[in-house]
């Protein structure tokens, strides 16, 4: 099994913490959005407070990859969380995509290879994020 | 009311890996993040109702609403009404009047009129907002929610016209009225309003 990012939403960790706001503070989201993009700093001191139970913050995201895998691969992938998205791109090639959330919850319950692939994948995209995942299960 | 779309996954990105798979098969790989800001919370009611989509609200629990009778919205077949703006009024002052005598926000609230003001992110993958929009644009749908669809698909046009001209409401989608005995009628000036040149 191969796994290489194509794709993601951009600015991940600075919608997290517009999020996180938005929920508890009486500013307007996009106003919180356009004032965090230019402090990360502070988004890095939001998204470093955050748990994987507050799921719904970690979805405004979404993470492609191209992967490279057996039929049978993919089922295993399917069975153990509904919410990736996968679609048949080519002989064992495929599109699979998914939010943060999806990726923190199926690493807590199935610390597999793919799930450690998926997380290595967003060392970049999401610095502080892929802290917490591994951090909360290493 | 206002919708911004904050960020979206590019399907350019993702063509550039994958150039010979459909733009359909594509949809649900890509997501669209907007700030929905000033609409009712009876729009926000419609809005969760499409459930692959993710939503951060304001809360209630946690944020007092101040000068309610200056955060709601009216609709405009109300305009101006003495029994709406007096129902508000008297809210308003209950709702002071618990949260000040210590009741918790998250029970002061059960006060509170679906025209309260919300404001909030959603996101959703490309093939769920092409739903979306076939059914809030179409012209049955209530009006706040239409108007705000309107401005989803106006930006969504703007950034990928590849998926987003082609989207609007299910009349212009599909080139018939799916609603059967409800239709407006008058299905050839919506798909007339909704055609990019």
């Amino acid at each position: 099994m191969k796994l290489s990012l194509i794709a993601n939403s951009p600015d991940m960790e600075t919608m997290i913490a517009t999020s996180m706001l938005t929920t508890t503070s009486g500013a307007m989201p996009s106003t919180l959005y356009d004032r965090l993009k230019a402090k990360p700093e502070k988004v890095a001191d939001i998204v470093g407070r955050v748990e994987v139970q507050h799921g719904n913050i970690l979805e405004h995201n979404r993470l492609v990859w191209r992967l490279e895998a057996t039929r049978d691969e993919v089922l295993e992938i399917m069975l153990k969380s509904k919410f990736f998205n996968i679609t048949e791109a080519g002989s064992d090639t495929w599109v699979l995509s998914c939010n943060l959330r999806t990726i923190a919850e199926y690493h807590q319950i199935h610390p597999d290879e793919f799930s450690r692939e998926l997380i290595e994948s967003i060392k970049e995209a999401a610095p502080h994020v892929y802290g917490f995942i591994k951090g909360d299960k290493e | 009311m206002k919708a911004e779309l904050l960020t979206y996954t590019p399907l350019a990105e993702v063509k550039k890996v994958f150039p010979d798979l459909e733009t359909d098969l594509l949809l649900p790989h890509l997501n669209y993040t907007f700030a929905i800001e000033k609409v009712s919370r009876a729009c926000s009611h419609q809005l969760v109702r499409h459930r692959v989509a993710s939503f951060s609200q304001q809360s209630q629990r946690y944020i007092t609403v101040k000068r309610l009778s200056e955060k709601i919205v009216v609709p405009p077949s109300i305009g101006s009404n003495e029994d709406f703006d007096d129902l508000i009024d008297s809210a308003s002052i209950a709702y002071q009047k618990l949260v000040e005598s210590g009741i918790p926000k998250e029970d002061a609230r059960f006060i509170l009129p679906n025209a309260t003001e919300t404001s909030l992110l959603l996101t959703m993958e490309g093939k769920s907002l092409v739903h979306f929009l076939g059914l809030r644009t179409c012209n049955r749908a209530q009006w706040e929610v239409r108007a705000l669809a309107d401005m989803i698909l106006e930006q969504l046009r703007a950034v990928e016209p590849i998926i987003f001209n082609r989207a609007g409401p299910y009349c212009y989608q599909l080139g018939y009225c799916p609603e059967g005995r409800h239709t407006c009628g008058k299905m050839k000036e919506v798909i007339e309003r909704y055609r990019v040149e």
